[in-house]
Parts: C-alpha cells; sequence; structure tokens
C-alpha cells in the first residue's frame, strides 16, 4: 500500500495501489501497531484509576498483541481473510487481562468479515470494523462505557458515516484514527471514575496507539520512540535506565525544570536529542522532570539548555559508567537450592533480586521472576519445575494475581503439584519456613498452608492516582499503606504510612518486624524508618534486607 | 454475618447482600454472558438467569468470604484470562463495598454460548 514517491512503500513489494490491502501487508501493519504500542507501553499503563502501581493495561494489550503477532511471523499469506484469522488465533491464545480478551474479540469479528477475501478494499473495512465492534459487544452482559468497547464502537460508526466517500484506504484509516482520538477523549465523560482520577481510559488508548502506529507505518514515521514522552511523574521508571548503558553514554543527568512560559515539547525534545539519549520527561504540578544520558562532554549541556527555560532546581549528575562497575558484583548468582529425585522443590515467584536470594536461601528450588506488573504466565511458572529432577511441586505465588496461573499448572504436568495460596511475599518466606523437602507431600502442603495466617504483611508504595478506596482519600504522590493486601492508610509521609501499618497489624501483641525495602529507596531513608520503629517498639526485634522490588519502597512482615 | 457494632447495635451483611453484589460485579466483567444454576443439566437458556442468588455461592469461613461463582463464558474468548478477571473484579467490589476481606473467589466455568460459529 505506497503512498506517495516520497514514502517507503508498505511491505508488499510489488506495486499496489491505496484501496486494496492484502495479508502480507495486513500483516506489517499488525507488526507497526504491536512496535507503536510497545514504545507508548508505559504511557497506557499509567492510565490506571488504581492507587497501587498494578497498572497493566499497556502490559496486557501488548503481550496479546505480541502473541497475534508470533502466531503470523513466518507467515508468507496473501490471503488477507486467512491472515487476519491467524493473528485472531494468536490473539485468542495469548489473551492477557481484560483488555487483552476484548482485543482478541475484536480481532475476531474482524476476521470473521475478511473470510476468505483475498484482498481488503474500503468497503470490506467498513464492515470489518461493524463485525469487529459487533463481536466485542456480544462477549459482555452489561458493557461498560467510557472504555475500549466505546472507541471500537465510535470507529466503526466513523467508518460508517464515511461510506461511499473514499476508497483510499489509507483516507479512511485517517479518519478511524481522528475518531478513536475524539472517542479516547470522550471516555471521562462517561466513566466518572476516570474523570475523578483526571485520566483517559487506558484500553482505550492503547487501542488508540494500534491504530496509530498502522498509520505511522504507512507514513514512514519512526515507531521506536514515543511522540510526546510527557507522562504522568510517578510513572517515569529511572532506575531502569541503568540496565542499558550504551557507549558514549556516560553521564546521567537529571533535573527538574519549573518553565518562565509554556514550553514546547516538540523543541524541548529535538534540542535534548542533539545532547544525548534516554530522553524521559514527566510531567508534574506546573514543573517538568527531565532525565537523560549524555556522553561526558556534554554532562553539562542539557542543565544549561535547562536554565534557559526557567528556573532549574534538584540537579542530579550521576556517573554512569563507575556506577555500573559498582554494581555489578552484586548481580551474584543466585545459588538456589539443589534438589534430590523424590524431594519436595518448591518454586517460588520473587518481585526482587533481594527477595529472590532470601528465598533461595530459605530452600527454594526455582524462582519465578514476578512482581505486581510482570504477570508472569502460567507457562513461565510450568517451565520452571518442569525441568526440575522431582515430581513433588509446591509453588508459592507470592501475590494473589499470580495464585490462578500457577494453580493451571497443576493440569498441564504429570507430576504432582500444590499451590500454596500466598498471597504476598511475607506469607511465602512464612511457609517457606515449615518447608521439609523430605517430608509426606500432603502433610508438608498442610503445614505450610497453615503458616499463611502467621504473618501479618505490609506493603507500603506510592499512589499513582488519586482515588477513594475503602473509604480512604487517596491524592496522588501520597503514602499509602496495604494490610494483607487491603489499602488502609494513605499519608504524606513514608513515616506515617508504617507506622499506620505496624499499628492496624497490631504490632505490640507480636514479636519481629521485618523490613524489605525496595529499589527505589535509598539507604539513607531505610535507616530513617527503621530508626522511628525501634523508637516506637523498642522490645521487638527488627531485620532488615534489601528486597530489590519495584514500585513498592517497604514489604513489612509482623510476626 | 455480623460485620461490626456501631454506637447503636450491631450491623450484619446478609450473604444474599453479597452475592447481590458479586453478582454484579460478574456480569460487568468481560467474557461472562450469564450465571449457571447450581444444577446445570437443563441446558445454557434455561441456565442463564437473573436472579442475584443464581450462580453465586457465599460462604464465610471465620471472618473471611469465600465466593464460588458459576459462569457462562462467550465462546471464543480465552477462559483463563476471563476467569482470571471476573475473580479480580468481584473480589474488588466485594471488598470495597463491605470491607470484608475476600479470602477466595473460586471461578467455574459452567459452560460456553456461541454467539457466531467461527
Amino acid at each position: 500500500m505506497s503512498n506517495n514517491t516520497q514514502v517507503p512503500p508498505v511491505a508488499g513489494g510489488k506495486e499496489s495501489n491505496n484501496s486494496v490491502l492484502d495479508g502480507q501487508e495486513l500483516k506489517a501493519l499488525v507488526e507497526a501497531a504491536l512496535t507503536w504500542l510497545k514504545t507508548n507501553q508505559q504511557i497506557v499503563n499509567a492510565l490506571n484509576v488504581f492507587p497501587v502501581p498494578d497498572g497493566d493495561t499497556g502490559t496486557n494489550m501488548l503481550l496479546t498483541m505480541q502473541a497475534a503477532y508470533d502466531e503470523v511471523k513466518q507467515s508468507g499469506e496473501r490471503n488477507v481473510g486467512k491472515m487476519a484469522h491467524a493473528v485472531a488465533q494468536g490473539a485468542l491464545i495469548g489473551a492477557r487481562g481484560n483488555s487483552g480478551v476484548i482485543l482478541s474479540q475484536l480481532w475476531r469479528g474482524f476476521a470473521r468479515a475478511l473470510d476468505n477475501y483475498d484482498q481488503m478494499d474500503a468497503d470490506k473495512l467498513i464492515s470489518a470494523l461493524r463485525e469487529s465492534r459487533n463481536t466485542a459487544y456480544k462477549g459482555v452482559v452489561r458493557p461498560v462505557e467510557g472504555t475500549i468497547l466505546t472507541v471500537a464502537s465510535d470507529i466503526a460508526d466513523a467508518a460508517e458515516n464515511a461510506k461511499g466517500t473514499t476508497t483510499d484506504l489509507i483516507e479512511l484509516l485517517e479518519l478511524i484514527i481522528e475518531a478513536a482520538d475524539r472517542s479516547v477523549k470522550r471516555t471521562p465523560e462517561l466513566l466518572p471514575i476516570l474523570k475523578q482520577a483526571g485520566v483517559v481510559d487506558s484500553g482505550g488508548k492503547g487501542l488508540y496507539f494500534l491504530l496509530e502506529g498502522m498509520l505511522r507505518h504507512i507514513q514512514g514515521l519512526p515507531l521506536e520512540t514515543a511522540l510526546t514522552t510527557v507522562q504522568p511523574l510517578a510513572a517515569m521508571e529511572l532506575d531502569h535506565a541503568m540496565e542499558t548503558v550504551e557507549p558514549g553514554q556516560d553521564f546521567e543527568v537529571v533535573l527538574d525544570l519549573r518553565p518562565s512560559q509554556p514550553l514546547d515539547l516538540e523543541s524541548f525534545y529535538d534540542a535534548l536529542s542533539e545532547m544525548g539519549t534516554s530522553i524521559q520527561v514527566g510531567e508534574g504540578d506546573g514543573m517538568y522532570r527531565m532525565h537523560i544520558h549524555v556522553p561526558t562532554e556534554n554532562r553539562y549541556k542539557p542543565i544549561d539548555y535547562a536554565m534557559t527555560l526557567g528556573t532549574v532546581t534538584k540537579v542530579a549528575i550521576e556517573n554512569l559508567l563507575a556506577q555500573m562497575e559498582t554494581t555489578q558484583p552484586q548481580e551474584s548468582h543466585l545459588t538456589l537450592a539443589p534438589v534430590e529425585p523424590g524431594e519436595i522443590a518448591v518454586v517460588a515467584v520473587s518481585p526482587g533480586q533481594g527477595l529472590s536470594r532470601i528465598f533461595a536461601s530459605l530452600g527454594v528450588a526455582a524462582i519465578v521472576e514476578g512482581g505486581q506488573t510482570m504477570n508472569p504466565s502460567t507457562k513461565d511458572i510450568l517451565n520452571a519445575f518442569e525441568n526440575l529432577p522431582t515430581d513433588k511441586i509446591i509453588i508459592l505465588p507470592n501475590n494473589k494475581n499470580i495464585v490462578m496461573a500457577a494453580q493451571a499448572t497443576v493440569d498441564m504436568t504429570v507430576k504432582k503439584v500444590a499451590v500454596i495460596p500466598s498471597k504476598t511475599v511475607p506469607q511465602g518466606l512464612s511457609a517457606m519456613l515449615r518447608l521439609m523437602p523430605e517430608g509426606d507431600f500432603d502433610n508438608v502442603v498442610a503445614d505450610m498452608s497453615d503458616a499463611l495466617g502467621d504473618v501479618e504483611t505490609g506493603e507500603i508504595t506510592t499512589a499513582t492516582r488519586s482515588v477513594e478506596i475503602n473509604g480512604i482519600q487517596v491524592q496522588e504522590g501520597e503514602v499509602i499503606a496495604l494490610h494483607n493486601g487491603k489499602l488502609i492508610k494513605s499519608s504524606d509521609t513514608l513515616e506515617e504510612a508504617c507506622l499506620g501499618f505496624l499499628e492496624a497489624a497490631e504490632t505490640e501483641d507480636r514479636e519481629r518486624i521485618t523490613l524489605f525495602y525496595g529499589k527505589e529507596i535509598g539507604k539513607n531513608e531505610v535507616n530513617q524508618i527503621a530508626d522511628v520503629i525501634r523508637n516506637q517498639y523498642p522490645s521487638h526485634e527488627l531485620e532488615i534486607h534489601a528486597g530489590d522490588q519495584p514500585h513498592y519502597q517497604f514489604i513489612i512482615a509482623v510476626e | 454475618m455480623k460485620d461490626g457494632s456501631n454506637l447503636l447495635g450491631n450491623i450484619y451483611i446478609s450473604h444474599r447482600a453479597i452475592a447481590t453484589i458479586a453478582h454484579q460485579a460478574a456480569l460487568e466483567s468481560y467474557g461472562v454472558v450469564g450465571l449457571a444454576t447450581k444444577n446445570f443439566a437443563e441446558g445454557i437458556t434455561q441456565a442463564i438467569v437473573k436472579d442475584p442468588l443464581s450462580g453465586v455461592e457465599v460462604t464465610f469461613t471465620g471472618s473471611e468470604i469465600q465466593i464460588d461463582l458459576y459462569i457462562i463464558i462467550e465462546y471464543g474468548t480465552r477462559i483463563k484470562s476471563v476467569a482470571s478477571s471476573v475473580a479480580d473484579s468481584v473480589r474488588y467490589q466485594v471488598e470495597r463495598s463491605t470491607g470484608l476481606p475476600v479470602l477466595q473467589v473460586n471461578v467455574h466455568v459452567r459452560g460456553l454460548r456461541i454467539s457466531n460459529p467461527d
């Protein structure tokens, strides 16, 4: 589907015009949609309206699209109907989360409309969008408006209204995207919780990105760097920067800028791109936080530049290479417990390196990287234990979202598998203390399950959203405390949140407090909090460990 | 089931109240097209009923709630993902509305409804 001579043609090879599309071209569009969504994944995740950083709509839609694309990656199919069916099949198999399932339904309807057709023209696209919407709506009794369903509906309507006005697929796509954009912007009007939180619907936005990716591909625009990556401040993933230090990136510069007049983001971006890479810009209250990696000779350039635009504060310059050298030894090999044939092996899902080490030291035989936004699949968990030299497996999911995925492995293997429904890391650790690898399977499972109630779990994190939950008002950016998974306090300070949890957990009647601190908190702050806790509970044992978990400053165990 | 007391007396939240919340949450969940009756022998059409108690069982273990859902799912969706979402959604809604902890949500997929032959 080539546009004009200035724009590189979409895959398809030989001479094609704008009015039809074949299987291979569809495949290229699917890939483009996938790539663009991947690039904008965090933006979508940040739109989730839960106070806990559980947001994974972007990730779920991405995983679903990835599975859809994987299904056709190697295919040379030119028949557009067959290609669409294969994509839909892949989406079905890989559907994750609510948004993923809806996406799979949209593809299903889309494919059905194109059944057996070699090529898709404008009319067929219109009916495909209609069928897509209809199929998706059939999948639920009470569709909630102001979601991805609404966007799908609006674009089907827009396409329908354009029937007969054009045979050019590109024109039609542009029209559809405009409709999608309007629809997404309208979602807060339809769903009160979105308006309250001040965001648009995440699923709808995800769908918008998929469509936009397709258009950008046709227009020859880049898909790997996001447009205006102005994200909510809380969504900035600055710690990931450490893992991908490329040559030429010697220093990391982070600063806060209060611009003296409205910032032209495009040119801000362009200027920064001349200086370095890994640029992230977060928007806060009347200010922006900028993050960039630069070669040594440019290390002051971003600061000088930002100072021409307004007031610069909180400047941080970090020497990346020196940091890398010191953190290398920390990534030491995890020594997992060796498994004797016939003995019980435990698989634990762990959200952080430090926690993985602790699980390993308690006798865990295999670790699956988990945590709040990762959602390991059943297959991930299965792979962790399938090759262990024993047929007695116990799984500790350590997260309530993973319990079901773990449970599903039971039917997928000949091994004897029991899932201990640990909903938090402290519960998992508590269960591990009762492990007897040589014991009777059923007795050990019962014993470990009993242990879950021994510990009270606290999770301390920062709210990414302002919401009201359990009668508690939460402001974005506040520190929130969860007790056994339930939100019980929101506060301005880490200190108050931690103490609030400890009180709710009736710590006075207990003996030991263990703090697992996360990736995002500094040692100084950890020590400060530890002191405060020691003052409050002087006769209790207090242990502090590095958990390295993302998002949660602290995971606290009270026994 | 007693939730707590206030100055005037005691607060009781019934099985039926919780079941209603769970039922509502389940029907809003994507992929769920109905809730099945307990004795699912007659076929799908009879099974999809609006009675709030149908398809939802609420049990109390101590002071924690256990919910069993008997659902009908739309054919062509990924059953595991739908079931997972329903469980999450029901737990969230019940805990939020009642303030009581939900120990378990068990999802029993009783059947599939075929809206479109593929």
